[in-house]
């Protein structure tokens, strides 16, 4: 079993060293690879310590969207559920029944937002608004 | 391509072939930065003899490993540059385009080398580049309107793709649909751009990479426009909305314009020049196609990555800018549905 916080303080530690240690001795092009890696490595970090709470409050919000009961998922069946929940909200969206500004609208409008805030915190966090 | 001494002969003998040289000295073929999708080599030349007698500063721009689908060949680009010659919209000037893939391992063009700085983060942040941002708005503004106003063959050019508002749309989609996972974000703004398509449109040749990081800047003023490999026919204003989009800005977000300008600095310009108008709510409307468009092709790159056909670093990043971009495309569908 891996031990997930060892996990994130590996990485953060190694890439505190790429940083520090190892960016000063470089030149221009491979300054920029390294910060290249260094920005994947803090992507990898915040998604590991995000851990499922991402795709749970998606599961949550859709659940609601499509009237289904809330449910308990996690792993494999939460990320295969969530695909498909995906799936379909595109497919309705692309065919107009969230067009109109009413409550479903909004909700979707509102799930839309959450959904990219929350990957954004993962992604880059410095654009949330 | 490897620049060897084997690479550096068979250049030299394309060289003098095409230009009827007595003889061709290489004195310099050196990578150029940026060019994910084609490389591009400064290449100094002495040539004796000939029309070309003389010392030269050209390009050689030749396939990247990595295609994008969306672009020309290099034969399809050298076409475009020789379309665009007379109408003085700032181009490189295409010299011989070679298609044996002896020489440099794939087709690739020599075309003049203009003077100026490209680099999008350079041009956006340092006022010694850019003193004037209005002045240089204004170019882009005038250069983008005769870009516009070409009145080229579509028949000598039937390679180049027709796309207006609703041909976009379907065209992302129909990426979309390619992939396994659904993009609601993306459907979202494509929603909206059906719902908002303009009843009419005119149809123009277009650049469709018109942005901060494809033209050169030299002593502040507009030396030249790169990159024409996305080139086609469409709404002129899907340049304007490019030239906008908040992806273009390098971090610059008070200057609309790629980071360089305010909107007032170049939208009067366009339109004096183009006698067209751009309103507000057009140039919302192309910047989303902007935002859908960059988010399309981030998930392209993203797939080739994923795909295994190129594992790189910096392709799964951009993958990491779908977000900022459904972010963006939810800002600006808010609330006008």
């Amino acid at each position: 079993m891996i031990n997930l916080p060892e996990a994130t303080e590996l990485l953060l530690v190694a890439r505190k060293t790429l940083l520090d240690e190892l960016a000063p001795l470089l030149g221009e092009n491979a300054k920029y690879t390294v910060s290249m890696i260094a920005n994947a490595m803090a992507i990898a970090i915040r998604e590991v310590e995000a851990g499922e709470a991402p795709a749970l409050g998606a599961l949550a919000r859709l659940d609601r969207i499509y009237g289904i009961a809330p449910r308990e998922l996690h792993g494999e069946a939460l990320r295969r559920t969530l695909a498909m929940h995906d799936q379909q909200l595109a497919q309705d969206i692309r065919a107009g029944h969230f067009d109109a500004d009413d409550e479903k609208g909004c909700a979707v409008l509102e799930h839309l937002r959450a959904s990219v805030a929350a990957r954004l915190r993962i992604s880059n966090p410095k654009s949330l608004p | 391509m490897i620049p060897d001494d084997a690479t550096r002969d068979g250049l030299a003998q394309f060289i003098r072939a095409a230009s009827g040289a007595s003889a061709v000295r290489i004195t310099r073929l050196a990578r150029m930065s940026g060019g994910a999708v084609q490389q591009n080599w400064a290449l100094d030349v002495d040539v004796s003899g000939g029309a070309f007698d003389g010392t030269h500063a050209w390009v050689l721009r030749t396939d990247a490993p990595a295609r994008v689908a969306e672009s020309l060949t290099r034969a399809n680009e050298f076409r475009v540059l020789q379309a665009v010659q007379p109408a003085s919209v700032m181009a490189p000037r295409p010299l011989w385009l070679c298609e044996d893939p002896s020489i440099a391992g794939s087709s690739f063009f020599l075309m003049t080398r203009l003077a100026g700085v490209a680099t999008g983060h350079k041009v956006a942040r340092d006022p010694a580049l850019v003193p004037d941002r209005r002045h240089l708005a204004r170019e882009l503004a005038a250069n983008l309107a005769r870009i516009h106003g070409m009145q080229l063959s579509r028949r000598d050019l039937s390679f180049l793709t027709k796309r207006l508002a609703r041909e976009n749309i379907e065209h992302y989609r129909g990426y979309l649909d390619s992939l396994e996972e659904g993009y609601p974000a993306l459907e979202w703004g494509l929603r909206w751009c059906e719902r908002n398509a303009p009843a009419r449109e005119e149809t123009t040749f277009i650049h469709r990479d018109y942005r901060t990081g494809n033209y050169l800047v030299d002593n502040g003023t507009l030396a030249g426009v790169l990159d024409w490999e996305f080139a086609g026919f469409g709404n002129p204003l899907e340049d304007v909305g490019w030239l906008f989009a908040k992806c273009w800005r390098f971090g610059q977000h008070e200057y609309p314009v790629g980071g360089v300008a305010y909107a007032e600095d170049f939208l009067p310009e366009y339109e004096l020049r183009s006698r067209r108008t751009v309103s507000p709510a057009q140039l919302r409307y192309w910047q989303v196609i902007a935002h859908v468009r960059w988010a399309v092709i981030a998930l392209q790159q993203r797939e080739r990555h994923r795909s295994g056909a190129e594992s790189s670093l910096e392709l799964a990043l951009t993958g990491h800018l779908l977000s900022d971009l459904e972010l963006e495309i939810l800002a600006l569908t808010a609330d006008h549905a």
